[in-house]
């Protein structure tokens, strides 16, 4: 099916969202809660668009383009003035919510907004409910973290505060789009959501690799032997090679 | 029938050529190791074995990841890493039985051969014959005392 974004024409396969067929023609939507990897929710709002159909082309909506799915004789448009306005509106609101976040910041001075003209939130974390950072957890297995609480009083947080079925695999943070998730890594330890994992050591050279929790849930989870997690990808390569040396002389 | 990545360790004269192909194709840098995606392995002067993904059928890799990030590409048949599906578990990287997926560091994402999309450049550099991407393995011996002479073609002279 075809569609026009921006007056050019580009085609798109069924069941894309509008947002992947822009981006993978090389236009710019900003968006914040969506990562390929998980599902789609329009947390964020940044990268609304304003759609108009074939039937009704005198009128327009704005839509979320990250699950609004491609339609035959879609026009989009990315960047019009309702558009900016709205995606304004929003970083606005986002600015007021994480004051601290450079991401969010730099992204309302590309829409030449200084300062924010809400109340800023007091002592506010970098957190902006995007939500990235839950559904990783759920598609990682364990869903050890989730948005609990109203409005204002929102947060993510493991169950009742405890991390029971946390993992530490640091997925979480390391997808959170402004780096608002507190965790810390050294070669001994992970810790996260006030948590504690002790990484397993490389059997062969005593390299630092993952905590036992992930490695003993990802064999589980994916039926594969937790042996196949005891030595370090160094010391497997090494051995790779001394074994096809055997094995052609 | 199917082109695919031979390696044949015999032929292998530890230029090192394929190492900075990789390198140079993925990062856009010849002088980073922890960016290439072949190693060689030199165990005596007739003995070098470049090791890179196997690409296997039923890849550990592929199992264990949950997003979906490394997928078999229907075209090459490699397993392809999609960088943006990534959650940087990194479970790939201890699954993998040969050691073939790194984490990169300096980039924050799995290191893993990819063929290049179809083209493999350590294939393309390669002066012995070592790494060739075709259907069939290339057909005739390498003189080894002609090893010293190859692997002076890549060595920049002294100034």
């Amino acid at each position: 099916m075809r569609m026009i974004i921006d007056g050019r024409v580009v085609t798109a396969e069924k069941g894309r969202t509008i947002l992947e067929v822009a981006r993978e023609n090389g236009f710019d939507i900003p968006s914040l809660c969506y990562h390929a990897g998980v599902e789609s929710w329009g947390g964020c709002r940044l990268c609304l668009v304003e759609i108009s159909k074939t039937s009704r082309p005198d009128r327009s909506e704005l839509v979320v383009s990250c699950i609004y799915e491609a339609e035959d004789g879609l026009s989009i448009k990315t960047a019009s003035p309702k558009v900016i306005e709205a995606r304004r509106d929003v970083l606005e609101m986002l600015m007021a919510r994480a004051p601290e976040s450079a991401v969010v910041r730099e992204l309302g001075y590309k829409y030449g907004i200084i300062e924010t003209a809400y109340v800023k939130r007091e002592n506010a974390d970098k957190c902006i409910m995007c939500g990235i950072c839950t559904r990783v957890c759920e598609v990682m297995g364990p869903a050890a973290i989730t948005l609990a609480g109203r409005g204002g009083e929102r947060v993510v947080t493991p169950p009742y505060g405890e991390a029971e079925d946390c993992i530490g695999c640091l997925a979480c943070a390391q997808s959170c789009p402004t780096g608002a998730i507190e965790f810390s890594e050294t070669p001994d330890e992970r810790s996260i959501w006030g948590r504690t994992f002790k990484r397993m050591r490389c059997k062969l050279c005593n390299a630092p690799m993952l905590p036992k929790e992930q490695v003993n849930f990802v064999a589980n989870k994916s039926g594969l032997s937790p042996l196949y997690f005891e030595v370090c990808d160094s010391c497997r390569k090494k051995q790779s090679a001394k074994t096809f040396a055997r094995l052609v002389s | 029938m199917r082109k695919r990545l031979i390696v044949t360790p015999e032929r292998c004269v530890n230029c090192r050529s394929c190492e900075v192909a990789c390198s140079f194709t993925h990062a856009g840098e010849a002088n980073k190791p922890a960016v290439t995606r072949i190693r060689v392995y030199t165990f005596s002067e007739e003995r070098n074995v470049p090791v890179t993904c196997l690409q296997c059928e039923e890849a550990a890799c592929m199992t264990v990841c949950p997003t979906g990030a490394l997928s078999r590409n229907p075209e090459t048949l490699a397993v392809d890493y999609n960088e943006e599906k990534c959650i940087r578990c990194k479970s790939c990287v201890y699954a993998c039985p040969f050691g073939n997926c790194h984490f990169d560091a300096a980039y924050l994402h799995i290191a893993k051969c990819d063929l290049c999309g179809g083209d493999p450049a350590c294939a393309r550099f390669c002066p012995s014959g070592a790494l060739v991407f075709d259907t069939q393995p290339p057909k005739g011996e390498i003189n080894r005392e002609d090893a010293p002479k190859i692997r002076m073609k890549f060595t920049l002279p002294v100034p």
